[in-house]
């Protein structure tokens, strides 16, 4: 046994030794620029790849230990190749994400490739969590003030219900009391005048309140600049909506997609320009970026709860990217009504007149959530068409009438033909 | 005196609820007069509809049937030899005027720039935000299904706006096949930037 352990005592620092310039030479390995990695890796692997999360390919998290150095180079320059070649390791990850195959890099140096997956590995070994938890702060403090600080008619209602009760309550005991007293003072044999004497004071004192003009000049002063305003206000304001602000099924904030993230209105509201509707989008728009956002580093890691709201309307599962058929629709909650009676037209006035959306919409890319900003009243379209001049330029409709009426000048007969009489659907509509 | 002071407190509570509740309720669109004029009678898309098994409006078109102005189902799928047989069978049916090529700008920059760029150079507004990963480069990058983004014919431009490809996702259901027509005609002005 000693022999051994003095054995072991002599070779220790070779074993050191060894291992020590093992690890050395494996880190002299990778110990690339990291700096450069990261630069290729945004500008070339982020449409497919991420660190920790499966993008189109697998996440590449610990991918220097999942295969060798030699493979990885090999694979990263020209990964068709490779699989045609039938190389093993190749066709069981080819097999795992059909028919997704990764694109060829010959372009890229041995040194790129090495400077890429430094980079991989350093991000990689990072702390997931480390930076979650300011962003979580700062959005909290984002959700907290957006929360709803408006009174309901429910509460109003409630509170002077309350208050009618306590106060029929309060009459009611003080009768009860008062009876109860009369009783005592029966039993004990006193005459019960004094009782009268004082509902006669009582009397009395409102009797001379009726009759002290100061005091009924302001309640009738009171009440009628109460009543009056607020009539006036509800007669102005039934079937205006100016500020209606409804609770919407996902908390969609149109500051940060349209305000932070500048994506066009007319992206999501592809109806906008070409119908009269300007469309809500229906959830598969939503997955065009959502299918890769999940704002994961604002919640600890875990999707944002509205985002899963999106997935669940589909029935997406984002670990094996499926969608279900169990797919329900979001029942967004519409807030700009016109009456039946009025027609209003989106390409009209979006690519005809060529108005911008905040014109009606108000400043809509600060609004996190969407409250309507114009009164949608006759008063307020009429005031707009009235000051709006025409851009008749490049307008077919306007060059037929301009024809015609040059036409006219000329004293040339304007038959119902070239005002477009002859169209099909002026009668078969 | 006590009597009076309790009548003043109720005039006050009573003044304060009117004052309260006419700041109106910003969760509720308040009154209507006569809101059977403003519910209209006819379904908007949007809305739901008891009429119909899914209880939506908006029905998607029977099976095997296209509406006019719309693709025609599986001319080309989406596979790879999909994307091949587009690259051959499909050409730009739009004359390529000035006038074309503004709407087709105004439709890349409405459909397609934050990601894409305003250049096509992969560095739209989300992109710079680093919230979405760069899509190559028209001019300079590679494609995915090989060979240089700058090569790419009409079909496969139109092919991967149809369907998507790798994170983009399918772009037909905004964009009708002649918007698309008018977007590709853009595109490949893109592709000469170098």
């Amino acid at each position: 046994m000693r022999s051994i352990s003095l054995f072991f005592k002599s070779i220790l620092p070779l074993l050191l030794f060894t291992a020590y310039f093992g690890i050395f030479s494996s880190s002299v390995s990778f110990a690339q620029d990291v700096g450069a990695g990261a630069a290729i890796f945004k500008q070339k692997c982020t449409a497919c790849h991420a660190i920790n999360k499966q993008v189109l390919g697998p996440a590449l998290k610990g991918v220097s230990e999942r295969h060798t150095e030699a493979w990885l180079l090999k694979w990263t320059k020209n990964a068709p190749a490779m699989i045609a070649s039938g190389d093993p390791e190749a066709k069981v990850l080819y097999d795992k994400y059909k028919p997704t195959m990764m694109t060829a890099f010959t372009e890229l140096s041995d040194d790129d490739v090495k400077n890429i997956y430094a980079y991989v590995k350093a991000e990689g070994d990072k702390p997931p969590v480390a930076a979650a938890g300011a962003a979580v702060g700062a959005d909290g403090t984002a959700v907290g003030g957006s929360g709803d600080g408006g009174v309901s008619n429910f509460m109003l209602i409630g509170l002077i219900a309350v208050i009618v009760i306590a106060f029929l309550v309060i009459l009611v005991l003080n009768r009860v009391i008062n009876t109860l007293e009369r009783v005592m003072l029966r039993k004990k044999g006193v005459e019960v005048e004094e009782e009268e004497e004082i509902k006669k004071d009582r009397l009395a004192g409102l009797k001379m309140l009726s009759k002290n003009k100061k005091f009924i000049f302001f309640l009738v002063l009171l009440s009628v600049i109460l009543l009056g305003s607020a009539g006036w206000k509800g007669m102005w304001e039934t079937g205006v909506h100016t500020g209606y602000q409804p609770v919407q099924p996902i908390k969609f904030s149109h500051q940060l997609h349209a305000g932070v993230n500048k994506v066009d209105c007319q992206y999501c509201h592809s109806g906008a320009y070409k119908s009269k509707n300007a469309s809500i989008p229906s959830a598969n728009v939503c997955m065009n970026c959502h299918n890769y956002v999940q704002a994961t580093e604002k919640y600890n890691g875990e999707i944002s709860p509205e985002i899963l709201k999106i997935y669940t309307a589909l029935d997406y599962n984002p670990e094996t990217k499926v969608y279900g058929n169990n797919q329900k629709p979001i029942e967004w909650i519409r807030i700009h009504n016109l009456p039946d009676f009025a027609y209003f037209n989106h390409s009209q006035h979006v690519r005809v007149a060529g108005i911008e959306c905040q014109k009606c919409h108000g400043p809509i890319q600060t609004m996190q959530e969407v409250y309507q900003y114009s009164p949608l009243t006759m008063k307020w379209c009429i005031n707009c068409h009235r000051e709006t001049e025409v851009n008749h330029k490049d307008n077919a409709y306007y060059d037929q009438l301009l024809a015609a009426h040059n036409q006219l000048k000329k004293g040339e007969k304007v038959t119902a033909a070239v005002l477009g009489g002859l169209e099909c659907g002026k009668c078969h509509y | 005196m006590n009597k009076l002071r309790l009548l003043y407190f109720i005039l006050f509570i009573g003044i304060t609820i009117l004052v309260v509740s006419s700041c109106g309720d910003k969760r509720s669109p308040g009154w209507e007069y006569a809101p059977n004029m403003y519910e209209a009678k006819a379904f908007n898309p949007d809305q739901p509809n008891k009429n119909f098994k899914n209880g939506q409006t908006a029905q998607v078109p029977p099976p095997n049937t296209t509406p006019v102005g719309f693709d025609r189902v599986d001319e080309y799928p989406n596979t790879p030899e999909g994307y091949l047989e587009a690259s051959e069978g499909l050409k730009n049916p739009l004359p390529l005027t000035i006038a074309t090529l503004q709407e087709g700008k105004t439709l890349y920059v409405n459909m397609c720039s934050h990601c894409h760029g305003y250049e096509g150079r992969g560095d739209g507004s989300i992109v710079k935000l680093e919230k979405f990963p760069a899509p190559p480069a028209y001019g300079t990058g590679k494609s995915s299904r090989g060979g240089n983004m700058s090569d790419l014919t009409d079909g496969k431009i139109f092919h991967t706006i149809t369907y998507g490809v790798n994170l983009m996702g399918a772009h037909k259901y905004q964009i009708t096949p002649e918007e698309r027509w008018k977007i590709v005609m853009y595109v490949h002005e893109l592709q000469k930037l170098k």
